[in-house]
């Protein structure tokens, strides 16, 4: 501050070094006026694989004045298919939002990408999502609680239940003081309600369930066409299906675990994006497996929801993620 | 040490000052007969729960100068069963091993126990093993390494292998002309699994180690023996059994790959499991990363598992369970 100060009445070329450097200082600290001049960016890539995409996607970032901080580049040994993920910092004054949007849209037209996307978390809106529960609480308590305390960066649009809550629960009162909607729409065996979920679901960018126990037809995955995340209460492939611990339990395994996967439309088989495990002994109980099980789901998931939002988690092959 | 130099050292004082260091010096001569004795023994116990078993054993060990140094006990929430397993040390002197037996054996018979085993690693022979293999070795090689280290406290009888000859200047058959153990190959075929042969192999050994053995043994094999035969699957149970594991976590995506070492019963890889391990996985590996991260868990389990058994911390519970202390 007082350097600047002084250096107002030095000579030009100081005042030009010094401005630069402490404008930057100065306008990068907590003001009240407007972002931070520096700002993050994430872009992922899924193309076939060539010579030269990870010259081209540098070159586009460092023309615009970005600057990479971290780059996760995968190419599988025996497919030529090429994922890559960068995170870089740059100024949206000399490279505008939608600018960043056209220059990687050339890119990707040029390396006929699968999938391109660039984020920006500080200008673009967060992820709106929906959580699908049914009478289990713990994964959206957790959900909610990591919601509030910002470490889930996305906009829940509302719940939806098949399991009725009443008014002075806790997760009606949580809901209705951050006034997130809260749907119950129960279930039978004839009619899962999938039409209302659809109209109730359409303008999120993916679904959460969190323990929610309906499945999920192919004709509802093929209209909602966006990404659904599952918990499963088990160690995939291991104890599909219902109360897996108790399958484990009667397995007698010295290890359980849960899995968090996209859903497709055969039960609990889509790609796998996070496992955690722990140990169990003769000393557990029905009841200390189901306690386990409920810790581990809950982290296991919310590992994947913060890997998935910070575009980590890419689709590979038929059945499988690469999480970087 | 320093206890016998401090006893020479007050046999100059007065007569008080030596009463009172005789006392206190006695420790030495004390520590013979109050510490009680060196020899280490393990006792585990099953039998049906009731009020008092716990004080019944410890009294027994105790009334023969034995010092408990560990117990384990367990009694399941909703069964009436006991498992108990006490590690002490002994004089043998005061409680010879054939007077051991008869009163741990009295004790079985009044709580109608359903296993009662004694053992004085240092007084008796080592488990006599017979480790079946095929081709992959390193479970074996890992096996014969620890035995050699001393780490693994058994007496292998003998090496019987399933269709592969193993020529005479490798490893294996070196290491073993070495320390003078047997390897028989038995080349199976659909028809025939040479499981007579190998029971004849193996008839005088406590138990088997199933080394990635790749044949399956048939029940009547598994009846004629008799005893217990430990195996480890290279993959996490009851995730992928049968063959090539590997490929089929490989395949299917996951993020965690495992070993699992267990009793083999007539059921395909589906016997009590003893022990399981777990290794990440991601997108970076490829199928030869992942068939090497689950060698090594395989002998890592299969270590663990074969060590924690001899120790007799391995009980059955229940059908398909143990109980592993």
């Amino acid at each position: 501050m007082v350097v600047a100060g002084a250096s107002s009445s030095s000579s030009s070329s100081i005042l030009g070094i010094a401005s630069g450097f402490f404008s930057r200082a100065l306008h990068s600290s907590k003001t009240s006026s407007g972002p931070p001049t520096a700002v993050h960016g994430i872009h992922v890539f899924h193309c076939p694989d060539v010579v030269g995409i990870v010259a081209k996607l540098s070159e586009c970032i460092a023309l615009r004045g970005g600057n990479i901080h971290s780059v996760d580049v995968f190419v599988p040994e025996n497919k030529q298919v090429f994922y890559s993920r960068c995170e870089f910092v740059f100024h949206p004054a000399r490279w505008p939002r939608d600018e960043i949007n056209n220059d990687f849209m050339k890119l990707s037209k040029l390396f006929n990408a699968e999938r391109s996307v660039v984020r920006v978390p500080y200008l673009d809106p967060k992820y709106k999502i929906a959580v699908l529960a049914s009478k289990q609480d713990h994964c959206l308590f957790d959900l909610l609680h990591r919601w509030q305390e910002g470490r889930l960066p996305v906009d829940i649009s509302c719940v939806i239940s098949n399991h009725v809550r009443s008014p002075n629960t806790h997760v009606i009162r949580f809901l209705e003081r951050h006034g997130i909607p809260y749907h119950h729409l129960p279930t039978t065996p004839r009619n899962k309600r999938e039409d209302e979920i659809l109209e109730l679901v359409a303008d999120t960018d993916f679904l959460v369930l969190a323990r929610y126990m309906q499945i999920l037809s192919g004709r509802f995955l093929e209209s909602y066409g966006k990404d659904i995340i599952n918990i499963h209460h088990g160690l995939l492939p291991s104890f599909k299906g219902g109360n897996p611990s108790k399958q484990a339990f009667d397995a007698g395994v010295k290890l359980i675990g849960a899995t968090s996967h996209f859903v497709t439309e055969e039960l609990d088989s889509g790609a796998i994006i996070e496992q955690m495990v722990e140990r169990v002994s003769h000393r557990d109980t029905l009841q200390s497996f189901v306690q386990k099980s409920e810790n581990l789901e809950k982290q296991c998931l919310a590992q994947a929801l913060k890997s998935y939002c910070e575009l980590q988690v890419l689709h590979c092959d038929t059945n499988k993620t690469v999480v970087f | 040490m320093t206890l016998l130099r401090r006893t020479a050292y007050s046999s100059s004082a007065s007569s008080s000052i030596l009463q009172i260091a005789g006392t206190f010096f006695r420790a030495p001569h004390s520590s013979t007969a109050a510490v009680a004795g060196s020899t280490y023994g393990v006792h585990v116990f099953q039998c049906p729960d009731t009020v008092g078993i716990v004080a019944k054993l410890s009294e027994c060990i105790a009334s023969h100068g034995g010092n408990i140094h560990s117990v384990d006990v367990f009694v399941p929430e909703d069964r009436r069963v006991f498992y108990s397993r006490s590690e002490f040390v002994f004089d043998p002197a005061r409680w010879p091993r054939v007077l051991m037996d008869n009163d741990f054996s009295n004790l079985s018979k009044f709580f109608n126990a359903k296993i009662s085993i004694v053992r004085v690693p240092d007084l008796e022979p080592k488990h006599k093993i017979g480790v079946l293999a095929s081709k992959q070795e390193h479970c074996l090689v890992d096996l014969l390494h620890e035995w050699q280290d001393g780490r693994l406290p058994v007496d292998i009888k003998c090496v019987i292998s399933s269709n592969h000859e193993r020529a005479p200047n490798t490893h294996v058959i070196r290491f073993l002309e070495r320390h003078g153990i047997p390897y028989h190959c038995l080349p199976t075929s659909p028809g025939n699994k040479r499981e007579d042969e190998i029971l004849n192999l193996v008839k005088d050994t406590d138990f088997l180690v199933l080394a990635r053995y790749m044949q399956i043994l048939s029940g009547r094999f598994l009846d004629s023996y008799g005893k217990d035969i430990i195996n480890i699957h290279h993959g996490l149970l009851p995730s992928f059994r049968g063959g090539n594991p590997s490929k089929q976590a490989y395949d299917a995506g996951v993020k965690l790959i495992g070993a699992t070492s267990h009793f083999v019963t007539e059921g395909l890889d589906a016997g009590p499991i003893i022990e399981q391990m777990v290794e990440r996985v991601s997108h970076r590996d490829n199928l030869r990363s992942f068939v090497q991260k689950s060698e090594n868990l395989e002998k890592q389990c299969l270590g663990k598992a074969i060590k924690s058994y001899c120790e007799l911390r391995v009980l059955p519970y229940e059908l398909k369970k143990t109980v592993v202390f």
